[in-house]
């Protein structure tokens, strides 16, 4: 008799792979890697979450390209010339692109991050370009960009490893927002003043910080307060 | 009123199929945890031939083409749309009655697992209820066992795979026997609920146990009452030790009847043949406010209240009140995403308040002697309970012993514990079984 040791059913004598469970006849089940779509009932909603995904995918392919064109080609008939229709489709084009991350790496956060920061930065190069006078792009977008993608990508760390998700993420949330307010103020004042003068930045980390200081007192010393998830829930 | 909403075609003609009154409820509250999923299991005494139990699907399930459907959704109901899929078979999980992707286009509202010596039907309650889903599971181990090589000499109780499709099987048994103008029932209270903290999701448990039938009878019959209104009782009398238990620590409590959700299988008081939903609730309640009641006064009134509520007049005038919802004119013109919401928040403020606990009892099982030689239990593990209910139980009966399984997302086990204590101080024999 041919037995699958994992489901402990029996199988015909010439089936190799476990149609239940899709490992291998006679191996140690933990060794044997296969594709396990479908083997479990809630593989079945991991699949439909992601079929749904790639169609909200595809509808708003169609809807950013259409976009495209009709805003191209309007601006073609009115004006002669692509004009302001650049501004329109570079950012329904990056918009698609984010979305298109965020949809596909689902959850992949290694892979969401940098892909958002290449494509809106990017973004923001080519709209400096297309402006042609300010030029912007490397005096305040790049940095305060990736200021702002470094900052989200510690909150994001910090989410992955908390073992209890509660206010001690807000209070860093706080902390890192008064940090980024700061090299915000930096930048801004380099650029349109070519001098550093921090002002409402230090207002608003001084503001926050004891708000933060509250909510990790209320975390570590009131029995772990609150879960955001159920504090907050609609 | 007989004779309305029997089908005559079948549905590889009609093509789709309305949702009966009961199902309605279900697509608008459905959740991954509130999954309206159950299953029924039976354990074999051999290890489960995988191409003979794939066969025996195929077969199976092509004698009922009703239940191959998967939900679709209208400009104003939902609706089940034949789909020509047999069900998946699939391995068991560690928790049971896991969802079903109901939204998922032609995705099966049914699913057949194995696992060693056990198989599994889990069937959403869009598509049938116990009953109907026991006709399966009866018909679909009938030719496993057929082609495992096994003699049956007797089909009695059966209904065999090669058996035309009878009239009605597809019916709607409410619509079918529901009366016009007359008048409805009372408003029910609010039930207290036990004072449990929720699990972790995802929050299904099940304790599953096995009760000496013997025993149980005879402790029933001393009382001169059945089964269902013995445990009944058992499961008031429970409710009512964590209620007192509570008053102890409260100054108030706002509320003090404890009523327990009792399902009916409505084909053995109509006529109907029907394979799909076709059960209500009887609700036995005690109001506590009127003083603590012994053991023998609950069996007292568990006993008269479950007799009067499923005499047929008294039945049929919840399931016309049920069905005349789904009949105004003003309901029926309402857009789907509007029915969905108004549902849900009617579900959640009154539905879901008005019992303490649901106990479903299958009865007994009746077989072939052939194939309960080769059968060693059955078991049934009810739908997930809400929020409010926190646990449930369902039984079923197979040769001298019941299985009596608790499906509870609260993180005390104090009912379940309870509940069967009362068994073995009465003298009842229970063994409390591995999850496996």
């Amino acid at each position: 008799m041919n037995f699958c040791t994992y489901c402990g059913i029996e199988l015909d004598i010439d089936v190799i792979i476990c149609p239940l469970c899709g490992k291998t006849i006679g191996k140690e089940h933990s060794a044997e890697l296969t594709d396990q779509t479908g083997h479990y009932p809630s593989d079945i909603i991991l699949l439909y979450r992601k079929e749904t995904r790639k169609h909200i995918w595809e509808l708003t392919g169609i809807i950013a390209f259409s976009a495209i064109a009709v805003c191209s080609i309007v601006d073609l008939v009115i004006s002669r010339s692509l004009s302001w229709s650049l501004f329109a489709d570079t950012s329904v084009l990056a918009a698609w692109i984010c979305l298109t991350l965020i949809l596909l790496a689902f959850k992949k956060y290694y892979i969401i991050i940098p892909g958002l920061l290449i494509t809106i930065l990017t973004e923001l190069f080519l709209l400096d370009l297309f402006s042609g006078q300010a030029d912007w792009f490397y005096g305040i977008g790049l940095p305060i960009t990736i200021a702002l993608f470094v900052f989200i990508s510690i909150i994001t760390l910090l989410w992955k490893v908390a073992l209890f998700k509660g206010f001690n993420i807000l209070a860093f949330a706080f902390l890192v927002l008064s940090g980024f307010c700061i090299v915000a103020e930096v930048f801004i004042d380099k650029f349109l003043f070519n001098t550093i003068d921090i002002r409402w930045s230090a207002i608003v980390a001084v503001s926050i910080l004891p708000i933060a200081l509250v909510l990790l007192f209320v975390h570590y010393r009131m029995k772990k307060g609150k879960r955001l998830d159920s504090y907050f829930h609609v | 009123m007989e004779g309305k909403g029997i089908d005559t075609k079948s549905i590889q003609e009609i093509g789709w199929l309305k949702l009966d009154n009961a199902a309605k409820l279900f697509p608008a509250i459905m959740s991954s945890e509130l999954t309206a999923v159950f299953r029924i299991t039976a354990t074999l005494k051999e290890p489960v031939k995988f191409s003979a139990i794939k066969e025996a699907v195929e077969i199976t399930s092509g004698r009922f083409p009703y239940f191959s459907v998967s939900l679709g959704s209208g400009l104003f109901w939902y609706y089940l749309e034949y789909n020509h899929q047999f069900p998946r078979i699939q391995t068991e999980e560690k928790i049971s009655c896991t969802a079903f992707a109901v939204k998922r286009k032609n995705e099966p509202l049914y699913r057949i697992l194995i696992k060693e010596n056990r198989v599994s039907v889990e069937f959403i309650h869009i598509l049938t209820d116990g009953s109907g889903a026991f006709e399966y599971f009866k018909s679909l181990l009938y030719t496993y066992f057929r082609l495992t090589g096994i003699t049956i000499r007797s089909s009695e109780g059966i209904i065999l795979p090669d058996s035309p499709i009878a009239n009605g099987e597809m019916e709607d048994g409410y619509n079918r026997f529901f009366r016009r103008k007359i008048p409805p029932p009372g408003k029910l209270t609010k039930a207290w609920h036990l004072p449990f903290n929720l699990n972790e999701k995802p929050r299904l448990r099940i304790i599953r146990s096995e009760i000496s039938l013997d025993k149980l009878l005879d402790a029933a019959r001393g009382h001169k009452v059945t089964v269902t209104e013995y445990v009944a009782s058992v499961y008031m009398f429970s409710l009512q030790k964590f209620y007192l238990e509570e008053k102890k620590d409260m100054k108030r409590q706002k509320r003090g009847v404890l009523r327990i959700e009792v399902p009916v299988n409505l084909r053995k008081k109509f006529p109907s043949k029907t394979m799909r939903n076709f059960s209500l609730f009887v609700m036995p309640e005690i109001d506590l406010r009127l003083g603590v009641y012994t053991f023998e006064e609950i069996l007292k009134i568990v006993h008269h209240q479950l007799q009067a509520g499923t005499d047929v007049k008294q039945i049929t005038r919840f399931l016309s009140q049920n069905v005349s919802h789904e009949k105004s004119p003003f309901v029926r013109v309402l857009p789907l995403f509007i029915k969905r919401m108004a549902i849900s928040a009617v579900y959640k403020r009154l539905g879901s308040n008005q019992c303490s606990g649901i106990m479903t009892n299958l009865g007994a099982v009746n077989l072939p002697a052939e194939m309960e030689d080769h059968i060693d239990s059955f078991e049934v593990v009810p739908t997930p309970p809400n929020t409010h209910v926190k646990i449930s139980c369902a039984m079923v009966t197979f040769r001298n012993k019941m299985r009596l399984n608790f499906c509870s997302i609260s993180q005390s086990t104090g009912l379940e514990k309870h509940f069967l204590k009362h068994f073995t101080d009465s003298g009842i024999h229970v063994k409390v079984l591995n999850n496996k």
